[in-house]
């Protein structure tokens, strides 16, 4: 798992690689936390090298929508991979986080 | 003890060893320069007696030499008066100590009548003084060396040491002086002799040592004096020791003889000697020869007592390094003792009382420091040791709790059966089931909370409640997830969420509602035997977003139909090679389902096959499986 952070004011490039489960959620929460601490931001995650997310990772992605949401942000998830896409659209997160 | 033992004898070893090495080298040096200089104290002493000695005898005989001629003007002015001859010549005896005897040896017939005609006088063996008349037929002086060579030389001699037959009756050396006429011819030779005696006391009076040999010899190396043992009076010395093989003797004669003075060593095969050499009178030479092992026995004798009071006190040096060298290092033993008393476990070992301040008091310190950090640590071992089998005992007692919340009497009646198995990856874990009948129908529901252990079990435990409750005030579905929605969205500041897949079988139509949050679809298993992941609208998880509006769908179930249930421990279960479960092979599985299984039956096989796909993997996700019958009539 690997995040990389790109920001331009308010806009963060989000590069996300690998898989995200219990050994690494912690990890996951810590690299995320310039995207909790921003304001008006406006957040796109690339997902193309991302292959797996357990339910500990989908935990870190509905607070980053929560927090987007209340800060007048917005999150965008792209180029997910099918097998990912499927694990989104299962738990319903489809529903609730932008995916294109 | 040992380390003491050998440790104390190492050191005092090694400083035996070097402060001998300092010793002998020291007493070395010392000797070196004793033997140097007492040799050169010995030589230059001998060379000063020696010369003194001879100065002393040179003295003497000149004196006897001026006597004589003195004594010749005397003779010379009253030569016709011959009872004053006997006169004078007694005076010289009397007055001159070293002088034993004195004549005027007239030639022959100077007076008429008289051929021989010699007034002498001399101290008698009783030491009185004597005069009688020398010449006569048995002591014909006319034909002996003191009386022949100055009479036929007219010139003044010394003769060669002689026992004077008829004379004096001893042996002497005899100063002659010839008393000439105004026709030059010798009238007379005036003597005075002197005793050997005297030259031998003189002479033994140099005796440095009684090892030390005196030898005097004549002008042509023949021997006069010394203490040489067989040789004799006049004998060549030359050819005495020559028979002896030994060339520095020979050398020392022939500087003897030509008059040298100085000093040369001498070995034999014995001894080794050094000679001091020089001439003393009338061609004659003396010497000293004195062997180096008296002159040294002093020094010698000093070498070994300073090697005895050496050896006393390195032995004495050596036991006292040891006692102090051990009772410094008695400490070292008492802290091996203390170690070791340490090493089985009583970590309150007794140290040895320091007094000192140097290193074993540091060793000290550091000991006791190393004794109170142990003994603290013991006890915060102690202590978390404590603590953690608390925990441990409550996390079984927590897991004990949370299984005994998951239903384990299972329905199997003629229109339905339900079996289910939890296995949580730890002690507990956020997945659980329920069933409840009521009236005509059954509710069931399967959930996985996000995360794991104690969160996720509490999460779990109000999750199941609100089911528990909620279906028995009969709601819709959606209605019921919506309000197990709302209960946990609640005040959720972690953002736990929960997966349900809840349904509603009415057992006397076969109609079945149900709704997925967020949940695995579940798999359908139809009478035919024909096996399909149920389609199922997505809805969010459980506990993300309060308010939100589930939907509910409904199918209807044909009997013989089955129900398979599983959280995501099933199709995500790992095995080394870390490749899943998958979909799909539940699908298989479920395809492959006997119609005489039992719902038990279908638990059981089903976590066998995931056992046998995982293997040797550890199990990383809870498990749980529920599996719900509706039968034919």
């Amino acid at each position: 798992m690997n995040v990389t952070i790109n920001q331009e004011g308010n806009k963060y490039n989000v590069i996300l690689e690998g898989r995200v489960d219990t050994s690494n959620a912690a990890q996951f929460e810590q690299d995320l936390k310039p995207l909790m601490e921003a304001s008006n931001a406006e957040i796109q995650i690339d997902c193309s090298d991302m292959t797996y997310t357990s339910s500990q990772g989908l935990r870190y992605f509905l607070m980053l929508q929560k927090h987007v949401m209340s800060h007048q942000g917005s999150l965008v998830l792209c180029n997910m991979q099918p097998q990912v896409k499927e694990v989104f659209d299962i738990t319903g997160f489809s529903n609730i986080i932008k995916i294109v | 003890m040992k380390l003491s033992r050998s440790f104390s004898a190492r050191l005092s070893t090694t400083i035996l060893v070097i402060t001998s090495m300092l010793f002998i080298i020291s007493m070395l040096v010392v000797l070196y320069f004793s033997h140097k200089i007492i040799e050169e104290e010995a030589k230059k002493n001998a060379a000063a007696m020696l010369s003194t000695t001879s100065l002393n005898i040179i003295h003497t005989l000149a004196e006897a030499e001026s006597t004589v001629k003195n004594m010749a003007w005397l003779v010379e002015e009253r030569i016709e008066d011959t009872t004053y001859m006997y006169s004078i010549t007694s005076a010289v005896v009397v007055i001159n100590e070293e002088i034993v005897g004195s004549c005027v040896a007239f030639r022959p017939n100077y007076f008429k009548g008289k051929q021989y005609f010699a007034p002498y006088a001399y101290d008698s063996e009783d030491d009185s003084l004597k005069v009688k008349q020398l010449g006569n037929d048995q002591y014909n002086y006319f034909k002996m060396e003191w009386f022949t060579v100055p009479f036929l030389t007219k010139k003044p001699h010394w003769s060669n040491p002689y026992y004077d037959q008829g004379g004096g009756q001893i042996m002497m050396t005899t100063y002659s002086y010839p008393l000439l006429n105004k026709k030059n011819e010798v009238i007379a030779v005036i003597t005075a002799d002197i005793s050997i005696d005297w030259l031998t006391q003189q002479l033994c009076a140099l005796n440095i040592n009684d090892d030390s040999k005196i030898l005097l010899v004549g002008d042509k190396g023949q021997y006069i004096f010394g203490n040489l043992p067989g040789i004799g009076f006049q004998e060549d010395v030359i050819k005495y020791e020559q028979a002896k093989k030994n060339p520095d003797f020979v050398q020392l004669i022939k500087n003897m003889t030509s008059q040298k003075k100085g000093t040369m060593p001498m070995r034999t095969s014995h001894q080794y000697s050094f000679a001091v050499y020089g001439p003393l009178y009338n061609g004659w030479s003396t010497a000293i020869i004195s062997p180096y092992e008296n002159i040294f026995a002093k020094l010698n004798l000093m070498q070994f007592i300073i090697t005895i009071v050496s050896i006393f006190s390195l032995l004495l040096l050596f036991i006292s390094c040891h006692r102090i060298i051990k009772k410094l290092t008695r400490p070292v033993t008492e802290f091996s003792k203390a170690a070791l008393v340490m090493a089985q476990g009583d970590f309150h070992a007794q140290l040895p009382q320091i007094k000192t301040e140097d290193e074993i008091k540091d060793l000290h310190d550091s000991f006791e420091h190393m004794q109170k950090s142990i003994n603290h640590y013991i006890q915060e071992l102690k202590t978390t040791t404590a603590t953690k089998e608390r925990f441990e005992s409550e996390l079984n007692i927590a897991r004990q709790i949370q299984l005994s919340m998951v239903p384990t009497e299972f329905p199997d009646n003629e229109r339905f059966s339900v079996h289910a198995l939890l296995q949580p990856a730890r002690e507990v874990g956020g997945d659980f089931y329920d069933f409840k009948e009521k009236g005509d129908n059954v509710f069931f529901v399967i959930g996985d909370v996000s995360g794991k252990g104690v969160p996720a079990a509490l999460v779990m435990a109000i999750t199941r409640a609100a089911f528990r409750f909620l279906s028995g005030l009969g709601l819709t579905i959606d209605k019921m997830v919506e309000k197990i929605n709302n209960t946990l969205s609640a005040r959720n500041k972690n953002n736990m969420f929960v997966t349900l897949f809840v349904g509603k079988i009415n057992l006397t139509t076969g109609e079945m509602y149900y709704c997925n949050a967020g949940h695995n679809p579940i798999v359908i298993r139809h009478a035919d035997g024909h096996a399909e992941y149920l389609h199922a609208k997505s809805n969010i998880v459980v506990g993300a977003f309060e308010n939100f509006n589930y939907e509910h769908e409904v199918t209807q179930l044909e009997k013989g139909s089955r129900l398979i249930l599983y959280t995501d421990g099933v199709t995500e279960a790992e095995d080394v090679t870390k490749a899943q479960y998958g979909d799909s092979r539940l699908l298989d599985f479920a395809n492959k389902i006997d119609d005489k299984d039992s719902a038990k039956d279908t638990v059981d096989h089903l976590i066998t096959d995931v056992k046998e796909f995982t293997g040797e993997a550890t199990q990383n996700d809870d498990i749980t499986i529920l599996t719900i019958s509706y039968k034919q009539d």
